[in-house]
C-alpha cells in the first residue's frame, strides 16, 4: 500500500478471524481511518452447542463468539466496531438459493454468492451511504490498476489465493474495495497477528460453509422442511441399481454414501432432477472436456478466446478455449478432460495475475 | 468533531457536583460504616444523610430505603425477596410484556420454582390495560410488578390506578422506577406502591448504586447474605462514595427537576415535530404526551436501527436501538414488537434520550443530521421497493 491522503475512510468487514483482523490492522497502520463492522448473519452459537453437546465446537466465521472476537480486536486497535444485521439478507440471498440449488441437482457455492450480494454489494452500498470511501476484507486477493482501471488480481500467495470466490463482485464496485492481504502469506499474517498481540492469532482457519453448523449440508437441507422426493439410482445403461433419498444428497463425483455395492468403485455422474434419477458409473465417465456456463460476470469488455480456468476452488487451473454463444452463455472447452465438472459451481478465468471474469456452470 | 450525547436513558454523565461530593469518601473518610470507631461513624453518617435525602424525595421514611448495587439488583431483591419471604404460600405474579429484563428474568427464575406469571400485554402506545390486570388477579396473586415508565419508548403507565387495584386486592405492588426516579415526581403514598426500584446513574449519579424502597411492614428476604447491613436485607460493605454521590444527585434533581421537565419536554416535542415533518414513514413509538420528558423513539421504515446508529455515531451523535445481536442472532426489540410494530420496524427503532447537559443547538444539529442520514440510507435500502 502506497502513500495515501489523510482521513480516507475505510470500513473493514471483520469476522473475528485472523485474516480480517490483520487486514484492519494494516489499514490503520497505513493511515486510513478504519471502522470495523461485523455482519450478524443470524447463526446462533447456542444451536451449535446443542447439536454437538460435549464435542469440540468448530470455529466459524460468524456467531456471537466471533462478534466478540472482532470487537476485542477493534478495541486493541483503537477503532470503532459495529455489528450489522444481515440475517434477513442471509436467508433471502444465500440460504434459500443454496437449498434450492441442491434440490435442482446442483452443487452451489454460497461463499461466491455472499461476496456477490452481501459483502460487495449490500454492505458496500451501506458503507458508501455512511460516507466511507472503501470497504476492505481479509481475503487473499488484490485489486490492481491496469490502464487506470481497477481489476481483480490473484494473491501473491497462490496457495491461499481466494480470487476464485471473488469473481462475482460487480465491476463498478472494484474501485471501492481494498484487499490488504494481497501480497502476504498466511504465515506472515499469523506472525503479524502474534506480534501485535492478537489473542486470536492461532485461531483455526474457517473451512466449511459458515451456516452449516455441523458440517453436514444434507442434514441442514433435511431440517429445512422443504419437500423433496425419493427416486432411483441407475447406471449408464439405464439399469436400476437402487433407491435414493432425495437428489440433494448427491454431488457430481461423489463416491462415498451412494449405498450400492459393485465390482468397481461407483461415482455419481449425473443428477437428473426432471426424472428424479441419480446416474452412477465408473470414474472414467466423470471426465469431460466441455461445459456451458451462465451468469457471467466480467471485469474486461470481452473474455479472451484462450485462458486458464478453475472449475472449483481446489482445482488446478487448466488451459481452455472460450466461445460466447448466441444466447449469451459461454461454452468452455478444456485442452484436457476434467474430472467431475459440477453444475452450480463456478468457472473462473485467469490471465496471468488478473481475473478477467467468471460464470456459473449450467451444464456439461 | 463535537460529540453529542443523546443516550441519557442508558446512563448519564455523573454531575460534577456529585463527583465533588464523592471524592472525600475515597481517601479521607474511608471507614467502614459497620465499624464502631470514628472513621466508621463518619462514613455511616454520610450514608444515613443520603438515605434521608432519598426517603424525603419520594415521601418515604429513611428506614424504608435499602441501598443496593444497581437498579437491576433492586428489581431482583423486590421480586425474589417478596416471593421467598412469603414462603411460597402465594405463587402468582402479574407483570407486563415490556418490563426491563431485570424484572422479566426475575419472574422467569421464579417460574422455575413453580410460580405462575401473568404477562399482561400492552396497547399500541405501550399502556397496560387495567382490565387485563384485574382479570389476571386470583387469590393466589402475591405481587404486581409494573414499571413506572418504559426505558425504550418512555410511556408512563397509569401507576396510581395500578396501585389502587393492588391495595383493593391486598396484593403487593412493585414499581420499577429506574427511568423516572429523579426525572418526574414520585410520591410512594400517592401511587400506593409497596416496593420501588431506582438507580443512581440514571439521574447524574455514579454507576454501581441503586436503592429499593420497601414500605414498612412489607416482608422480603435478602438475596445476598453474609452481613447485617441495610436492615439485614442486603449484606455487603456499603458503597459509601457511591451512596454519597447518589444522595447528592437526588438533591440536585430535587432542585432542577421541575425546570428540566419543562425544557426537555419542549425540546422533545420540537424534535418529534421535526422528524414528522421531514421524514416520511417515521413512526413515533410510545404515547405522544404520556411519555418521559426526555424520551424520543422512532421506527424508520425500510432501514435498520444499527445503520442509523452507526451513521449518527460517525457524526458524533450517540443514540441507541432496542435491537441487539444476542447469541449471533439480531433480535428486534421486544418492546417495539409488543406495541404491535412489524419486525422491520422493530429492527428500525432508534431512541434519543435527552439529558441535563444537552443544549438546544445540539438537538437541532442531531435532527438535521438524522434527516440527511435517513435519506441517504433509504436511497440504498434493499427493503424499499
Amino acid at each position: 500500500m502506497g502513500k495515501i491522503k489523510l482521513k480516507v475512510k475505510v470500513m473493514a468487514a471483520m469476522s473475528g478471524g485472523v485474516d480480517s483482523s490483520v487486514a484492519a490492522y494494516l489499514l490503520k497502520e497505513s493511515g486510513y481511518e478504519v471502522t470495523g463492522v461485523t455482519m450478524c448473519l443470524g447463526i446462533s452459537d447456542n444451536e451449535k452447542n446443542l447439536e454437538n453437546p460435549g464435542q469440540n465446537i468448530i470455529s466459524k466465521c460468524c456467531g456471537m463468539d466471533s462478534i466478540k472476537d472482532a470487537a476485542d480486536v477493534c478495541s486493541l486497535l483503537g477503532i470503532n466496531h459495529y455489528v450489522y444485521d444481515f440475517s434477513v439478507h442471509m436467508q433471502e440471498y444465500i440460504i434459500k438459493p443454496f437449498i434450492e440449488s441442491y434440490l435442482k441437482g446442483r452443487t452451489p457455492n454460497p461463499c461466491i454468492e455472499c461476496n456477490r450480494f452481501l459483502k460487495f454489494d449490500i454492505l458496500l452500498e451501506k458503507a458508501k451511504a455512511l460516507g466511507f470511501d472503501y470497504i476492505a476484507t481479509g481475503h487473499y486477493a488484490g485489486i490492481v490498476k491496469v490502464n487506470g482501471s481497477p481489476f481483480l488480481a490473484r494473491a501473491l500467495d497462490r496457495k491461499k489465493d481466494q480470487s476464485y470466490f471473488l469473481y462475482s463482485i460487480m465491476k463498478k464496485n472494484l474501485g471501492n474495495i481494498i484487499f490488504p492481504l494481497h501480497k502476504l502469506t498466511k504465515q506472515e499474517v499469523r506472525k503479524i497477528a502474534c506480534d501485535i498481540g492478537l489473542k486470536i492469532s492461532d485461531k483455526k482457519d474457517s473451512q466449511e460453509i459458515c451456516f452449516i453448523t455441523n458440517d453436514d449440508y444434507r442434514d441442514f437441507i433435511r431440517k429445512s422442511k422443504i419437500k423433496y422426493g425419493t427416486g432411483k439410482i441407475i447406471d449408464t445403461n439405464g439399469h436400476i441399481l437402487g433407491d435414493h433419498h432425495g437428489v440433494f444428497n448427491y454431488t457430481i463425483g461423489q463416491r462415498k454414501g451412494i449405498g450400492i455395492s459393485a465390482s468397481y468403485p461407483l461415482y455419481v455422474l449425473e443428477i437428473n432432477v426432471a426424472k428424479n434419477l441419480v446416474v452412477v458409473g465408473s470414474k472414467s465417465h466423470l471426465e469431460k472436456r466441455r461445459l456451458i456456463a451462465r451468469e457471467i460476470n466480467l471485469f474486461v469488455d470481452k473474455l479472451p478466446a484462450c485462458a486458464k480456468a478453475k472449475i472449483r476452488y481446489n482445482h488446478e487451473e487448466t488451459n481452455c478455449r472460450i466461445k460466447t454463444l448466441n444466447n449469451g452463455s459461454i461454452e468452455v472447452t478444456f485442452n484436457k478432460p476434467q474430472n467431475a465438472i459440477s453444475p452450480g459451481q463456478s468457472i473462473v478465468f485467469y490471465e496471468n495475475d488478473i481475473v478477467p471474469g467468471g460464470a456459473v456452470i449450467s451444464e456439461c | 468533531m463535537k460529540k453529542i450525547y443523546l443516550d441519557n436513558a442508558a446512563t448519564t454523565r455523573t454531575d460534577p457536583e456529585a463527583v465533588k461530593a464523592m471524592i472525600p469518601y475515597f481517601s479521607d473518610i474511608y471507614g467502614n460504616p459497620s465499624s464502631i470507631h470514628s472513621f466508621g461513624q463518619e462514613a455511616k453518617n454520610a450514608m444515613e444523610h443520603s438515605r434521608l435525602i432519598a426517603a424525603d424525595f419520594i415521601n418515604a421514611s429513611p428506614e424504608e430505603i435499602i441501598f443496593t448495587g444497581s437498579g437491576t439488583e433492586s428489581d431482583n431483591l423486590a421480586i425474589k425477596g417478596v416471593a421467598y419471604a412469603n414462603g411460597f404460600k402465594k405463587t402468582h405474579i402479574i407483570t407486563s410484556a415490556i418490563e426491563h429484563h431485570a424484572v422479566l428474568e426475575s419472574c422467569h427464575n421464579l417460574e422455575k420454582s413453580g410460580f405462575k406469571i401473568s404477562y399482561v400485554p400492552v396497547d399500541s402506545y405501550g399502556f397496560v390495560k387495567l382490565d387485563d390486570i384485574k382479570k389476571a388477579i386470583s387469590k393466589n396473586t402475591l405481587l404486581i410488578s409494573i414499571m413506572h415508565a418504559n426505558n425504550e419508548i418512555g410511556t408512563i403507565q397509569p401507576v396510581e390506578e395500578i396501585g389502587k387495584i393492588a391495595r383493593e386486592n391486598n396484593i403487593y405492588y412493585h414499581m420499577d422506577a429506574v427511568q423516572t426516579f429523579g426525572h418526574i415526581n414520585i410520591d410512594v403514598d400517592k401511587i400506593g406502591v409497596d416496593l420501588l426500584s431506582a438507580s443512581a446513574h440514571k439521574l447524574y449519579g455514579p454507576k454501581g448504586v441503586g436503592l429499593l424502597y420497601k414500605r414498612k411492614g412489607v416482608k422480603i428476604s435478602p438475596i445476598i447474605t453474609g452481613g447485617s447491613q441495610e436492615y439485614k436485607l442486603r449484606a455487603s460493605t456499603e458503597n459509601v462514595p457511591g451512596i454519597v454521590g447518589f444522595g447528592k444527585a437526588i438533591e440536585l434533581s430535587k432542585i432542577l427537576m421541575e425546570n428540566e421537565i419543562a425544557v426537555q419536554t419542549e425540546l422533545r416535542d420540537k424534535f418529534i415535530k421535526g422528524v414528522n415533518e421531514n421524514i416520511k414513514n417515521a413512526f413515533l413509538n410510545g404515547h405522544p404526551a404520556s411519555r418521559l420528558p426526555n424520551n424520543i423513539n422512532f421506527s424508520f421504515d425500510f432501514i435498520e436501527g444499527e445503520g442509523i446508529l452507526m451513521g449518527l455515531d460517525m457524526e458524533g451523535i450517540a443514540a441507541s436501538t432496542g435491537s441487539a445481536c444476542s447469541s449471533g442472532i439480531m433480535e428486534p426489540s421486544y418492546v417495539i414488537k409488543a406495541i404491535g410494530r412489524n419486525s422491520v420496524l422493530a429492527r428500525g427503532s432508534v431512541r434519543f434520550s435527552l439529558g441535563r447537559f444537552n443544549t438546544e443547538d445540539e438537538i437541532a444539529y442531531a435532527l438535521k443530521t438524522l434527516i440527511k442520514l435517513v435519506k441517504r440510507l433509504r436511497k440504498i435500502s434493499p427493503l424499499i421497493k
